[in-house]
């Protein structure tokens, strides 16, 4: 019997090693959680790339990087390096996949989340999970999404509530003509108008939450009164494309770990062999899967 | 309401996003701190983007006004 060949590639695509059109070469995945890295590791993935590699990565649609052209005879060498590096694996095949995020609050005039922080805890709960198909997780630091949570299996977009201390407000109009314009744009009617004595009146029901009104603000009137998660389900692109339903407003921290808990062993659940969170949704409906997750 | 003594103006009307606020920033930085400059700024975009940027760049906003179809920003430099 010939034996010559044991690779198994599930289990390599486990590892977040895939399988090139070229026979006998493999592409390395790594994993990045939100795509944040520190610049003393990066020179260890250029050199991967040139021992294994052709001297070049590809940076993922994921913000992860992957190194091709790693030949058959080189992986165990190359998983035993990667590993003396700490350099590590990304995931394909049916698992949860790299957390995506955008820059965050830690840098971004708009954020309202540390989504450096977010996305390393998300990725050490929920990283590599086994799921039917695949599982992304995406997450946004304020409203102009960025990081595009609707398209992910889960994602979540943090926002921020505004609130007005009127013993400050100098009647300048100024943030009724930012809320305005974002909300022409969104089609509803300004959260924010001028009442009579040309004072800012907010109408909650109408607000994106982005907080034009407490940048835009000259005397620190408006001001941040809480800030949480808007929660997107089922979203994909691929072949049949839909974005994620909103199904959540105002999640608590604790509560976007529960709600994935609960998402994954969902999808698990009720999804057909290789079928997306978004399909199997479809089928089952929205409403029972909110009654379950929530 | 007392008049807010300035030492500088800038007439920056007809100067688009993001030039009115590299101008004013630029003026800022050869004031000195605590004096005041005077901006005059088009309806829309401008007068919002520059009061936020200078708001982010720490300075104290005095006085925002509009006057017919534009608008006057105070700022104090800190």
């Amino acid at each position: 019997m010939k034996k010559k060949n044991t690779l198994d590639l599930n289990e390599l695509r486990k590892g977040g090693i895939l399988k090139q059109r070229q026979k006998d070469y493999f592409i390395l995945r790594t994993r990045i959680p939100g795509g944040y890295l520190k610049a003393d590791v990066l020179p260890k993935f250029a050199q991967i790339a040139k021992k294994y590699g052709r001297g070049y990565i590809h940076l993922s649609t994921r913000q992860a990087i992957e190194i091709a052209w790693v030949h058959i005879k080189d992986l165990d060498n190359l998983i035993k390096d990667l590993k003396k590096l700490g350099i590590l694996k990304g995931a394909c095949g049916p698992r949860s996949r790299n957390i995506v995020s955008c820059p965050g609050l830690s840098v971004c005039r708009f954020g309202f989340t540390d989504t450096e922080k977010l996305a390393a805890k998300f990725d050490k709960r929920f990283f590599g999970k086994d799921v039917p198909k695949k599982f992304k997780i995406g997450l946004t630091g304020c409203p102009n999404s960025c990081a595009k949570p609707q398209e992910n299996d889960i994602g979540f977009m943090a926002v921020g509530e505004p609130e007005c201390n009127l013993d400050l407000c100098t009647s300048c109009t100024l943030c009724a003509k930012v809320c305005e314009k974002v909300c022409a744009r969104g089609k509803r009617e300004p959260a924010v108008i001028m009442d009579k004595n040309k004072k800012p009146v907010y109408r909650r029901e109408f607000c994106f939450f982005e907080g034009d009104c407490i940048r835009v603000c000259p005397t620190g009137a408006w001001k941040l009164k809480q800030t949480g998660y808007t929660v997107f389900l089922g979203g994909k692109v691929g072949r049949f494309p839909d974005l994620g339903h909103k199904i959540k407003e105002f999640a608590s921290e604790e509560d976007i770990f529960k709600i994935t808990e609960k998402a994954i062993d969902c999808y698990n659940r009720i999804a057909e062999k290789s079928e997306r969170f978004g399909e199997a949704i479809e089928r089952a409906g929205i409403e029972e899967v909110k009654r379950e997750i929530l | 309401m007392t008049e807010i003594k300035t030492n500088q103006t800038l007439d920056l009307r007809n100067t688009p996003c993001p030039m009115n606020f590299v101008k004013t920033k630029l003026k800022l930085e050869e004031m000195n701190k605590g004096e005041v400059l005077e901006v005059l700024l088009d309806d829309g975009d401008p007068i919002t983007n520059v009061t936020a940027s200078v708001k982010e760049e720490g300075h104290q906003i005095l006085k925002v006004e509009q006057l017919k179809n534009y608008w006057k920003l105070i700022v104090k430099k800190i």
